[in-house]
């Protein structure tokens, strides 16, 4: 059981290799992602059912990697990387559906290498690992923008590159001065995360981690590269960029900010909540005036992020928990609009709204599920969305009136660019180029539908999966209310 | 006195063996004078392997030589390194030396003769012979650099270079006579005794020799202010002799620095310690802006070769400040450059060799697609030089940062940590021209043979140097290959 793990995180580079080594044809290479996701799907599931919500860290597996700095293999599971790896697992499978035509064979390889990237980070403990994976995942973002993109696509590939790297280089340099620093204390070296977090470290420490999550997450001043990645991305890239690696982010304030930085946080928290708050109003403004499509919905992922870093900053029990649920509702409403926004341009050729329109006079189907997901984002009663938005709200004005009411009002901004997308989208006369809009194939179909099913599920019955995380709030938060 | 010559018969193998290519360079019949170099080689690496491990520290003939000559576990490793770093670079051209037709026997003697005085120069234990290996391997390396006299580049670069290495050259003996005059012996064990027996403030006319003695080294590594040849020279000489100069060479050169950081003058560490940070800031910044100014790829890897020596220079400060620690780093980072280094260029001298291109980033546009086995190599090189995790080429910097912090220099960490940002931007960018751009070029593939099975190997080693891990019994890992390190300084103290 020890290296199941291991398994969800190195059997897509497996299956990679392997179809390296066998020069694989385009249908061997298929049935090897298809393989290597299902395979992981499944040993999630099973990681997840064989999960103990009150045991903290489980499946933990650790082996000596750098032994002259103390550097370890060293990952495990707890309740919030847990939804993180079956986030990762179930959409990995889905995206390789909506890309079943792909005919270039470095799309499927990028995809599987990108896939163990993730993984990787979401499960490492040890914080040179977690360095390393958090790198090596951004290298198939970056070739597949640059090469399968478009609109300036080489750029935007540079241009995230750069900044993220930044952010991450800041990282290293954070994580080198804690691990010496431990070593100064103790005689030893070690950079786990367990070990490092019996130190307390300063606040210019924690500003490097936090550089490097605020410039993924990405929170406002640290968005610049947003918008133009995510509008030259090719889908399954800005889906993972949205539903994985912006959670990733998410994920690294949680794990390391309530870890290693529980006293110097305090000093960042105010700015980060207005930074937060800010964020909302500012990337939903953004948003409504946003003419492109997958731009728009670039801004709406950044505004629910915001939301998302404010439920983790106000460290409550509501707003943790809220945040939580927004990070897996969130991935998988964005990953289904981000799929669909993939289908209306294979079909139209087009992203621009102007010459959008009509789209449910032809096709249904279509303008069904892409209601859906729309109003999911937009934290409409009933799906998983508004149970999230709801607990972070509470949990805002449980910190402070202002905080709440702000919190509250701004997303508000939310339900108006979603609402006027979608009569200018859907609704309306047909244009030129939506006329004669082909409706959902079985193949979409069946990618959309668990995405659907799921979200629908968390929002009508929200406590079939908060036991999953309750206790490990509970225990985190200790005596706090 | 025979297990004395047993000792520097890897030398001598070497010297014999230069002689002999020399007396068969005007044998008319054919005969494939790269494999005999390479033979050559083999045999002496073959010989100081089997001394690996030792620590012995002998004086060879001692009553002829005085105390000029060491062999130690110190100058074994970089025997190693040495003997290793030539005859891979003679392998991996060896598509490039069929291709063009100036590479006679002359060549490969006078890089046996290059060889020699590196190899001499990490077993150097005194100033005048140090000075005198550093000139046999220069020498040999003006006209190599030469060497292909048809092209006006190759005569420039020659020119250049002969001229300012001159310079350095007369440099060093004048911090030698400094040195002398001071302490009265030019033999490192001795000016050590002097330091000690006498108090730190009577050190002044010490330690303007030792400058003077620096800044020739610091010449030949290429750290700025001392770097104005290096773009010109690197890309002016013939692709071998680049990466001979660009990772064995440099190799010799830090033998001999750190046998003097940290042997003798080590006790001076607090006077070297301000210029060098200095220069190491300098070196940073100004081979950042070289390499990101350059549109040719031959160019772009001579400038960041400045950067490199530059990391390297950050170890070395920490070493004055008292982490000795870092030498180790020092020679991880050198395999680890020497592994990317020689792998980039090896690709290039390839490429060189079989499509004669002039090799700018417009070249390798839509490479991705037209090679892509080696461009896939090419990034993993670039990842590796850029210190990329997973790749040797990290956990190098990784040392070296960790080293730095270890002896308090944050700030040279940090700014260390920036230029490595920055170097993501320019070898990025290759990697960038060669996968986002269409090619209208078909693809095309080569067969094995020992140019690119040593480009594989060498990216292999890339990532195994990164992410081996102690996980799989049996096998070399990176932290085998500190271990080492770490043994052969021990036969300095």
């Amino acid at each position: 059981m020890d290296t199941v793990l291991s398994w969800i995180i190195f059997m897509p580079l497996l299956g990679m290799a392997l179809g390296g080594v066998l020069r694989a044809s385009l249908n061997l290479l298929r049935l090897l992602a298809f393989g290597s996701s299902l395979l992981v799907l499944a040993l999630a599931l099973a990681l997840a059912w064989h999960f103990d919500a009150d045991a903290g860290m489980q499946f933990v597996m650790i082996a000596p990697w750098i032994k002259s700095y103390g550097v370890t293999y060293y990952v495990g599971v707890d309740a919030f990387s847990l939804i993180l790896v079956l986030i990762i697992a179930l959409l990995m499978p889905l995206l390789y559906l909506y890309m079943y035509r792909e005919a270039r064979h470095g799309y499927w390889y990028l995809m599987m290498a990108l896939q163990t990237g993730v993984m990787g980070a979401a499960l490492s403990l040890d914080l040179m690992l977690f360095y390393l994976f958090w790198e090596t995942m951004l290298l198939p973002v970056f070739i597949m923008i640059g090469r399968y993109g478009s609109n300036n696509h080489p750029f935007y590939a540079m241009k995230l590159l750069v900044m993220t790297v930044f952010g991450s280089m800041a990282m290293l340099l954070s994580i080198l001065y804690m691990g010496y620093g431990f070593y100064a204390e103790h005689g030893f070296w070690s950079f786990a995360l367990s070990d490092l977090a019996q130190d307390s470290h300063g606040a210019l420490v924690a500003a490097g981690f936090l550089l490097a999550f605020a410039i993924k997450i990405p929170l406002p001043l640290f968005h610049t590269w947003m918008a133009g990645s995510y509008g030259s991305a090719p889908t399954p890239a800005v889906v993972i960029m949205s539903s994985v690696m912006a959670k990733l982010g998410a994920y690294g304030l949680w794990r390391f900010g309530f870890s290693l930085f529980e006293g110097s946080l305090h000093h960042f928290e105010p700015y980060l909540i207005a930074l937060a708050l800010f964020g909302l109003l500012f990337f939903a403004l953004h948003a409504v005036m946003e003419r492109d499509l997958r731009r728009m919905f670039a801004y709406s992922s950044g505004s629910h992020l915001s939301l998302i870093a404010l439920g983790i900053m106000i460290q409550n029990h509501y707003g943790l928990s809220g945040a939580l649920y927004l990070i897996a509702t969130h991935a998988l409403a964005s990953a289904g609009i981000f799929l669909m926004i993939g289908l209306i341009f294979a079909r139209v050729r087009t992203l621009e709204i102007a010459q959008l329109g009509g789209i449910a006079q032809s096709a249904p189907k279509f303008a069904f599920f892409f209601a859906f997901f729309a109003l999911c984002i937009a934290g409409v009663p009933g799906t998983g969305g508004f149970v999230a938005e709801l607990l972070i709200i509470i949990g805002a004005f449980e910190y402070g009136l202002a905080t709440g009411v702000l919190a509250a009002t701004t997303i508000l901004a939310a339900i108006l660019f979603i609402f006027w997308m979608l009569q200018r989208v859907l609704f309306g006369p047909q244009s030129r180029q939506t006329e004669g809009f082909v409706d959902l194939g079985a193949r979409e179909v069946a990618m959309l539908a668990p995405l659907v099913l799921l979200l629908l599920l968390s929002g009508i019955a929200p406590n079939l999966f908060t036991p999953l995380f309750e206790p490990s709030l509970a225990l985190m938060l200790g005596g706090r209310p | 006195m025979i297990y004395e010559l047993f000792l520097i018969l890897p030398m001598m193998l070497i010297v014999l063996g230069a002689l002999m290519l020399m007396l068969l360079s005007h044998r008319e019949a054919p005969l494939n004078r790269n494999m005999l170099s390479v033979l050559i080689l083999a045999l002496a690496f073959g010989l100081t392997l089997s001394r690996l491990g030792e620590a012995h520290s002998v004086f060879v003939f001692e009553a002829i030589f005085g105390r000029s000559f060491i062999v130690d576990s110190f100058s074994t490793l970089f025997d190693l390194m040495i003997l290793g770093g030539a005859m891979l670079t003679l392998l991996i051209n060896h598509d490039y030396f069929k291709s063009r037709h100036y590479f006679d026997g002359d060549f490969f003697a006078l890089v046996l003769f290059a060889v020699f005085g590196m190899m001499a120069l990490s077993h150097a234990h005194e100033l005048i012979s140090a000075f005198i290996s550093l000139e046999i391997a220069s020498l040999s390396i003006y006209a190599l650099v030469g060497y292909n006299s048809d092209n006006p580049k190759s005569r420039e670069a020659m020119m250049k270079y002969v001229v300012l290495g001159s310079l350095a050259g007369a440099l060093f003996m004048l911090g030698l006579a400094l040195i002398y005059g001071a302490t009265g012996s030019t033999e490192l064990g001795a000016i050590a005794a002097h330091i000690a027996a006498h108090p730190q403030d009577a050190h002044t006319m010490l330690i303007i020799g030792g400058f003077f003695v620096m800044v020739t080294l610091f010449f030949k590594i290429g750290a700025v202010p001392f770097h104005a040849w290096v773009v010109d020279v690197y890309h002016g000489a013939p692709l071998p002799v680049t990466m001979l100069m660009a990772s064995t060479f440099k190799i010799a050169l830090f033998a001999v620095i750190l046998r003097i950081y940290l042997g003798d003058f080590a006790a001076l560490g607090d006077f070297w310690s301000l210029p060098l940070q200095i220069l190491c800031v300098l070196t940073l910044i100004g081979g950042s802006f070289l390499a990101l100014s350059q549109s040719n790829i031959k160019r772009m890897l001579a400038g960041s070769s400045v950067v490199h020596a530059g990391y390297m220079l950050i170890a070395l400060n920490a070493i004055t400040l008292g982490n000795f620690n870092a030498s180790e780093s020092i020679l991880f980072y050198l395999m680890s450059y020497f592994i990317s280094s020689v792998g980039a260029f090896g690709i290039l001298s390839f490429l060189a060799a079989h499509e004669h291109k002039q090799l700018t980033f417009e070249d390798f546009k839509g490479f991705g697609y037209s090679h892509p086995y080696l461009a896939a190599m090419m990034s993993i090189f670039m990842l590796s030089l850029a210190g990329f995790p997973s790749t040797i080429g990290f956990l190098g910097k990784f040392y070296i940062f960790t080293g730095a912090i270890e002896a308090g220099q944050i700030a040279l960490a940090a700014l260390g940590i920036f230029v490595a940002f920055v170097s993501i931007f320019y070898y990025f960018r290759l990697i960038a021209t060669m996968y986002f751009y269409d090619t209208p070029k078909t693809e095309q593939h080569f067969g094995f043979d020992t140019t690119t099975v040593l480009i594989l190997l060498m990216a292999i080693l890339s990532i195994w140097g990164g992410i081996g891990t102690a996980l799989l019994p049996y096998l070399p890992t990176p932290d085998a290959l500190i271990e080492l390190s770490r043994h052969a300084i021990t036969s300095l103290d």
